[in-house]
């Protein structure tokens, strides 16, 4: 007797998860039309999830982080995230007195005090590297133990919504933002009475937290590549005294594994060099990372890898970065946990954007390093995210669930203190990057399981420089006939969410990260509403954008406005077989890619796992022609918004729909191409003085950094001239973007992976 | 004294002679040269190495943290001069091409700007004045075409466009003011410069460019202007500074070249 399977979407996810050899399993795809639910109410909500402290390798300690995203910037939720693995450091202590709080004074030691030479000291558990009083304490130790009563506290005693998460060490990979938020941030804590003084004892956090962290610590040391501690979460190898954790997954080879260690009780692959299959090794543990938050917190996880192109492609013998098909193993074992990426990186001020450089990856086996995938990021965004036509195409033309976000990656401002504006590195939390997150709480206050919700909706836009700050973007069925849908009646709804910093509720409508399920013929009429907020944004820059300088255009760096919106179109065809030719291929490397020239080669070099054709800007957006957008004033709060609309006449086939904006036009030299395009990050990325190709000609009056182009710039090889680089490379280049809205045409491809 | 002016004259004292004064200077220099094998891990590794640590770590390194750095130091060290005996170095372009920028900024901390005054920059101004005169400037609009692209499609929709049909009808309408001829030649090609700056104004027009064909029309020629020498003062120094330091470095690269043979050979057909 034979099987047969239907080529249909459903069926090809499902058989994912038999063809798939372990790497991957079915994603919940179940998909029902027309029942409304109503909305629990929501408002869009900017927050970081991506930042580092004295924890692990940032400059400032937790407090003063929390101060400058919550205060300085002003985000509404945040989550603190440093690297996996350990720290010597003990991150509890504070700076100064601003940041000093009942709980946890100013001591007379400050952050860069190690654990071990605190008062009174805290010993760091586990396996232990290092010589005292330096010792390395495990990530799943300061979690537990100390980050996570702070965070606590002080989103108790501030009342601002925070929690803790990791960039994890990815194993066969590079890292990923994520984090498991179980146990924290407990309702009790509403009503708790914080301590007026704190704990003083050896080993223990100045707050005895009521909630925990006790799952995310679990999560790091079972399956953080640079947890390489065997303790089990114990006080030491073997004590028997502690967490006890054993790291297997219900259904997996766990002990039968070759990779398991029985004295860790999880997964350590290892081996190094050509043939070791190190990287393909740890990518299936990273498989059973995510089967792991699966099975155990299924809805209180999450898992983005980020900044995915920056170490190159991915590497079977070592661990560099991800191709397409490890997006798709990791959303096909969990989709409701890994529903994205962070293709916008943080890093936005540094000498080469994001950290994204040409040769910058050692590879296994090469005799050269390996470009970043795609050389350079393209106006601050990686190739996957950026490239219309790209990976994230191809993945959002499969039907999947899978969305765009930014992260500042927040570490040092480089040649700069924490407290200067200028930077040569980074931004800080809200400072540049915003993820924008509909959360819908209702009456009640921000907490992480709404944020996180909110996060696996993928109803998020991402906007730098604050280009924008709300944004209504909707899509409706219109049927020919007496009942069709007037286009003003859809704009009237865009406005209506966008004044109101919401989305919408109507039937036969939806917004981002959600799908439309149409009849054959039906027009598709697309409304956006956004506002480009008045005034000056964060850059402390106040002279002229010397890119727009460059095509007569006079315009504060401090004062941006938005040129255009791009409606992207892509069209859906299923869930790709694992184990097909097309679902797995990796992007054109090095040269094959960014030409010498600066220059890319285009889609036709990327293998069709990684691209999808069918995605193309449909319609550009802007105050010109016969029907430009328009500008009105909010009802609400008399706010300038821009409203515009498009028909989409008798879809037939299953498709997306997607926007970018930008403060550049088209044809702005070495910022973007003739189609508007942002083109590569190479000429102003300052590592390389001989290619930054955008003078910057304001002079500085001799009191201010800030009213002509600043000292810090790169100066061109060979000219005393500086040029567009570093903080001012950032602002200058300015772009958002929006998660897709599905639409699923009855009889066409199915949109598996959304509700 | 007769004996010793004999001596004197004796070819094989000269030869002894001589070779004991080379052998002297030699010993002398070598002896002054770094020995490749003796490594010194002195003041200025710990303070590169401290530098380095604080500004990713936010504080100076303890003793315990310097000793490693010092030992990760050493150990780089020793790569880097097995590597230097190996030749590694050779043929790699990348380390070629850092050796050439620290040779040249060797060379550029020798070369100095000659005294100036306004007469001279006048002079330089307007000896190069056609890179500040301001260029003709083009203002045109681009329609564009959702979809299909071709020459045939995008025809049709130049014919729609003069016949009254609104710029933006299809996917969006751009418009440019005052784009200059370098900028239209690097965003679309010389062949599209060429056509669109001696098109009509007014009328929509297929235009080839590198990308395919566009429905363009041009609105308007803003004819060139001279440059006046005021106004742009401080970017003709810079200009004038960049140019006399770069004939200055070439001068100086010429003279190094001064020491050398080179044989120029035919080039490959």
């Amino acid at each position: 007797m034979s099987i047969h399977f239907s080529r249909t979407p459903l069926a090809l996810a499902a058989l994912a998860v038999i063809g798939a050899t372990s790497l991957a399993t079915a994603p919940t795809t179940a998909t029902a039309a027309g029942v409304a639910i109503a909305k629990t109410p929501g408002k869009y909500v900017a927050g970081d999830f991506h930042n580092h402290t004295t924890c692990s390798d940032g400059s400032i300690s937790m407090q003063k982080l929390v101060q400058k995203a919550t205060v300085q910037w002003g985000l509404d939720w945040f989550v603190q995230a440093g690297h996996g693995g350990s720290g010597n450091r003990n991150c509890t202590l504070a700076e100064d007195a601003s940041l000093a709080t009942p709980a946890y004074p100013l001591t007379a030691q400050g952050p860069a005090t190690t654990w071990q030479s605190s008062t009174p000291a805290v010993a760091p558990k586990g396996l232990v590297s290092g010589t005292a009083p330096s010792q390395n304490m495990w990530r799943w130790q300061s979690i537990q133990e100390f980050q996570y009563p702070l965070i606590e506290y002080l989103s108790a005693y501030k009342n601002v919504p925070l929690f803790v998460g990791i960039e994890s060490v990815v194993a066969g990979h590079e890292h990923a933002s994520m984090s498991v938020i179980n146990g924290q941030i407990p309702l009790s804590l509403d009503t708790a009475t914080l301590p007026t003084s704190p704990v003083i004892a050896a080993n223990t956090s100045r707050y005895t937290a009521l909630g925990n962290a006790t799952a995310l610590a679990q999560w790091e040391y079972c399956f953080d590549r640079n947890d390489t501690d065997t303790s089990r979460g114990n006080t030491a190898v073997g004590s028997g005294v502690g967490n006890n954790w054993n790291c297997s997954v219900t259904g997996s080879l766990n002990a039968a594994d070759t990779s398991w260690s029985a004295t860790a009780q999880k997964l350590m692959p290892s081996g190094s060099g050509v043939g070791s299959g190190l990287g393909t090794k740890g990518h299936l543990k990273t498989v059973e990372a995510i089967k792991w938050m699966k099975e155990n917190h299924p809805t209180a996880s999450y898992y983005v890898p980020a900044h995915l192109e920056r170490a190159g492609p991915f590497n079977a013998d070592g661990n560099n970065g991800f191709n397409v098909e490890h997006l798709r193993n990791f959303n096909n074992a969990a989709p409701n946990i890994a529903f994205g990426f962070e293709t916008q990186p943080g890093h936005g001020a540094s000498s080469d954007r994001g950290e994204y450089a040409v040769l910058r990856n050692g590879y296994t086996g090469s005799s050269t390093n390996v470009d970043s995938v795609g050389g350079t990021t393209y106006g601050g965004t990686g190739v996957y995210g950026a490239q219309v036509g790209g990976v994230w195409d191809a993945l959002l033309g499969e039907g999947r669930a899978f969305w765009f976000f930014a992260s500042s990656d927040w570490h040092n401002r480089g040649s700069f203190g924490p407290d200067d504006r200028r930077s040569t590195q980074d931004f800080q939390p809200g400072e540049y990057q915003r993820n924008y997150t509909m959360v819908r709480n209702g009456a009640d206050k921000l907490r992480p399981q709404t944020i996180v919700n909110g996060l696996r909706t993928g109803n998020n836009f991402a906007a730098s420089g604050q280009l924008i700050d709300r944004l209504g973007f909707i899509a409706c069925a219109s049927y020919p006939g007496l009942a069709a849908r007037k286009n003003a009646a859809v704009e009237a709804l865009a406005v209506a969410a966008a004044t109101h910093n919401t989305d919408i509720d109507a039937s036969e409508c939806a917004t981002m990260g959600e799908k439309l399920i149409v009849r054959p013929g039906a027009d598709i009429v697309v409304s956006i509403v956004v506002r480009d907020p008045a005034g000056a944004n964060n850059s402390p820059y106040t002279f002229a954008n010397p890119s727009l300088l460059q095509v007569g255009i006079i315009q504060p760096l401090n004062a941006p406005v938005l040129d255009h919106i791009d409606l992207v179109r892509g069209l859906v065809t299923g869930y790709k077989t694992p184990g097909a030719a097309d679902y797995a291929g990796e992007w054109p490397r090095n040269t094959a890619w960014l030409q010498a020239d600066g220059t890319t080669t285009g889609l036709a070099a990327v293998p069709a796992a990684a691209k999808n054709t069918s995605a193309a800007v449909i319609k550009t957006f802007n105050g010109a022609g016969a029907t430009p957008w328009v500008a009105f004033n909010s009802g609400v709060d008399n706010t300038g918004f821009l409203k515009m609309t498009y028909r989409i006449p008798a879809v037939k086939a299953s498709q997306y729909v997607r926007l970018r904006g930008s403060n550049l036009p088209a044809s702005v030299p070495f910022e973007t191409d003739a189609n508007g395009n942002p083109l590569s990050d190479v000429y102003t990325n300052a590592s390389n003085l001989t290619r930054l190709a955008i003078p910057c000609t304001t002079v500085h009056t001799a009191a201010s950094q800030f009213d002509g182009c600043p000292d810090h710039l790169g100066v061109k090889t060979g000219t005393t001239q500086k040029h567009v680089s570093y903080d001012v490379a950032a602002w200058a280049d300015l772009w958002f973007y929006s998660n897709p809205i599905f639409v699923q045409v009855r009889d066409s491809a199915v949109v598996a992976g959304v509700r | 004294m007769k004996q010793w002016k004999l001596w004197a004259r004796e070819p094989l004292l000269h030869f002894a002679a001589l070779g004991a004064l080379l052998f002297a200077a030699d010993h002398l220099l070598v002896g002054r040269a770094d020995d490749p094998r003796h490594i010194v891990v002195g003041a200025a590794v710990d303070a590169e190495a401290s530098q380095l640590f604080k500004a990713s770590r936010g504080h100076a390194p303890t003793a315990e943290e310097l000793a490693a750095l010092r030992r990760v130091w050493l150990d780089n060290e020793v790569l880097y001069r097995e590597g230097l005996a190996l030749q590694v170095d050779k043929g790699d372009t990348a380390i070629r091409e850092r050796v050439i920028f620290k040779a040249l900024s060797v060379v550029d901390a020798n070369v100095k700007l000659p005294p100036f005054d306004d007469a001279l920059l006048r002079a330089w101004f307007e000896k190069n004045r056609s890179k500040y005169d301001e260029p003709p400037r083009f203002d045109f609009q681009e329609a564009v075409l959702g979809g299909d692209a071709s020459e045939a499609a995008v025809r049709a929709f130049v014919a729609a466009l003069n016949a009254g049909t609104p710029g933006d009808a299809q996917a969006g309408l751009r418009l440019f003011k005052g784009r200059p001829h370098a900028n239209l030649v690097q965003s679309y090609g010389a062949e599209l410069a060429q056509t669109l700056e001696a098109a009509p104004v007014g009328l929509w027009q297929l235009v080839a460019s590198r990308d395919g064909p566009r429905a363009l029309r041009l609105d308007a020629v803003h004819a060139a202007q001279p440059a006046a020498f005021e106004p742009l003062r401080g970017v003709v120094l810079q200009d004038w500074t960049d140019a006399v330091m770069a004939d200055q470095r070439s001068a100086a690269v010429r003279t190094l070249a001064k020491k050398y043979t080179v044989k120029f050979e035919a080039t490959a057909p």
